[in-house]
């Protein structure tokens, strides 16, 4: 983060006339990283699949369509997008107010909600959502609470169906919009708000008109991760969900474990990855990603 | 100049003795060479240690590097022509797919001291796998559901949701093998004429207990976990993962009626590394004294029919592939399920989808 702002500062117009910037070495280590250990496997194992593939090109663009336009990977396919569309509302709803505390609270109460947020990070998702599978199952903590005061006379159904895997998505995912909401509203300007207050208008309206437009790119940037990482989502899906709840990576992870049909999990992957990387054009274009890490 | 400088090189090589010295002087093993192992992980992998390859490493000097890995990594791993494996610990479905990949080398029986190959059934080897273990599929239930024995014994009983109630679980075919035998059963086949699986007729019959299953598990994990938190009282289950929640203090229990019983194997891969050691690691691990250890610590039954003079009377009580509960059981067969796994996995997309 330090390189990245120290290379914003020299790309100021002031700066110029500097010599080229050598700070932009300091990313090497991690494009290396990131070229060998996720582009060229990724390239390799889809080259090699194809290259494998028995028979010839109609045979190969037979096999896509009957795969890419069958019933279950078009189900799959909506019910991938749904849960993720629903899991980065359902984590908006909650992260933005999280986030606008965030940037208000001062003293100890703001590290806490921090530490709150984070924390959970240093368990393994696995355990995670085990936990709730505790927590949320017909005799688990919440329905036996809800019982025992007298709420309920028959338990709710929280787990095993998709209310379930939008719970364990929403809890998992719910860091990435809390703290993108953050950055972006850290670096609104405190003063704007008190002009419009001093101008008459309403909390209300100085939200409406000055403040929600001012973190609207913080809300697109953390909708668009949050919607990216939710259409590759496993484990919470397999574990929480029901019968019916099957997203495209469970369909990718059948093909590749149980057929053994490389060319089939091949092709999955790479629809599931031109989706992922057409919401990422569209989150470069309407974000900066300069201001999402606090330059301004 | 006499003085060597400190060049980039001669630090590497330094740095590479360094690294290296305490390797060699601590592991006069070393010298024996090593076994690479896939192991599938967790208590599994922890028991093996104890029982086997501790003992072996003492016994040879051959050192076991274990490699968890799943068996898809194991068929890029072959594929790739880079191999780190010497020996497959895996399901007999998984190795029966590294077979038909040519993955797989002769087992050399005729080469064995330490393990009669007699010992060992027909039905648990074959050429180029080794039956080291037996878990079995079975029918568990919750005792306080099902209380004084009136849990339904069989599949039948089990489909019959208006004599039986409750909430129930089944395999999914993420991992690996549906119940599709279960639902023949349940619909009147006889356990020896389950093969070849009538696909058509099993889907109809899983159509008929959808409605009350919760959940299918992928995972033995995932069942027992619903088991324990009773999110189901019926469900089938591998016998080791029920017992050990039943350790724990959770109230269920296994009806062993018609329970299906399924052989992990070793596999020494072809070009092994260390063909030599591996060889000799499977004779090792498959003599009665080795394999002991799985029935006593995981309910694993042994394949080693001599293992069975070193268990109690309880204890085998609770094995699959014991006397008695081998007259309620049939063998899954993997060849089956090799052959037709794919056009299984494509009825099952859509038929969980209706």
């Amino acid at each position: 983060m330090n390189g990245g702002s120290a290379a914003l500062r020299t790309l100021s117009p002031a700066a110029a006339a500097a010599p080229p910037d050598r700070t932009l070495l300091l990313l090497l280590p991690a494009m290396a990283m990131l070229v060998l250990m996720f582009f060229v496997p990724m390239v390799l194992f889809f080259v090699r699949t194809f290259i494998e593939f028995q028979g010839g090109r109609a045979e190969f663009i037979a096999l896509a369509r009957d795969l890419l336009f069958s019933q279950p990977y078009l189900t799959a396919l909506a019910t991938t997008n749904w849960i993720a569309l629903t899991v980065t509302l359902a984590v908006l709803l909650v992260g933005y107010p999280i986030a606008y505390y965030l940037t208000t609270a001062t003293g100890p109460s703001g590290s806490i909600v921090v530490l709150a947020i984070v924390l959970p990070y240093f368990t393994s998702i696995i355990v995670r959502t085990f936990s709730w599978m505790v927590l949320l199952g017909e005799h688990g903590l919440v329905n036996d609470t809800l019982r025992a005061i007298g709420v309920i006379s028959e338990p709710l159904p929280l787990m095993y169906n998709r209310l379930g895997v939008l719970i364990g998505m929403s809890y998992v995912l719910l860091p990435y919009m809390v703290l993108t909401l953050y950055a972006a509203m850290r670096s609104i300007d405190p003063l704007l708000l008190r002009a419009a207050e001093g101008l008459g208008a309403s909390g209300f309206y100085t939200f409406r008109r000055v403040y929600f437009p001012l973190s609207l790119h913080g809300v697109l940037s953390g909708a668009l991760i949050v919607y990216i990482l939710s259409i590759g989502y496993f484990i919470t899906p397999a574990l929480m969900g029901g019968q019916h709840d099957i997203m495209i990576a469970m369909l990718i992870d059948r093909e590749l474990e149980v057929a053994v049909d490389w060319p089939a999990a091949a092709l999955m992957s790479l629809s599931l990855l031109a989706v992922t990387l057409a919401l990422y054009a569209i989150y470069y274009r309407v974000t900066d990603v300069r201001r999402l890490i606090g330059a301004r | 100049m006499t003085r060597t400088r400190l060049t980039r090189r001669n630090l590497l090589i330094a740095g590479s003795a360094v690294l290296a010295t305490p390797y060699l002087s601590s592991r006069p093993a070393r010298a024996a060479g090593q076994v690479v192992i896939r192991n599938p992980g967790g208590a599994w992998s922890d028991t093996q240690k104890k029982y086997i390859y501790e003992p072996f490493t003492t016994e040879t000097g051959i050192e076991v590097v274990i490699v968890p890995t799943t068996l898809t990594k194991m068929l890029a791993m072959v594929k790739s022509g880079n191999n780190e494996l010497d020996i497959a610990d895996a399901g007999y479905d998984g190795l029966v797919e590294l077979d038909k990949a040519k993955a797989l080398a002769p087992i050399d029986y005729a080469g064995w001291k330490y393990t009669n190959p007699d010992d060992i059934p027909e039905e648990y080897k074959t050429a180029n796998t080794a039956g080291m273990a037996l878990y079995a599929t079975v029918l568990g239930y919750n005792k306080d559901t099902f209380a004084n024995n009136s849990q339904p014994k069989g599949w039948a009983e089990f489909w019959d949701a208006k004599k039986f109630p409750g909430a129930r679980t089944l395999q999914d075919m993420a991992a690996g093998t549906p119940n599709l035998e279960f639902a023949l059963i349940a619909d009147g086949v006889p356990m020896d004429k389950v093969y070849p699986i009538d696909i058509d007729r099993a889907f109809k019959s899983m159509s008929r207990i959808k409605p009350y299953i919760k959940k299918f598990w992928d995972t033995g994990a995932l069942s027992a976990q619903m088991l324990a938190d009773r999110d189901i009282v019926l469900g089938s289950i591998w016998n080791g993962r029920l017992q050990a929640i039943a350790d724990k203090g959770a109230p269920v229990a296994i009806d062993w009626t018609q329970h299906m019983l399924s052989i992990q194997a070793y596999g020494i891969f072809n070009g092994a590394k260390n063909l030599k050691n591996a060889q000799l690691y499977v004779d090792y691990a498959m003599q009665a004294k080795a394999q002991v250890g799985m029935p006593r610590e995981l309910n694993y039954g042994p394949t080693n029919i001599k293992a069975f003079d070193m268990l109690t009377a309880a204890q085998k009580a609770n094995l699959p592939g014991s006397p008695e509960n081998m007259k309620r059981c049939f063998i899954q067969d993997v060849n089956w399920w090799g052959n037709n796994r794919a056009k299984v996995n494509a009825t099952w997309s859509k038929w969980i989808l209706t």
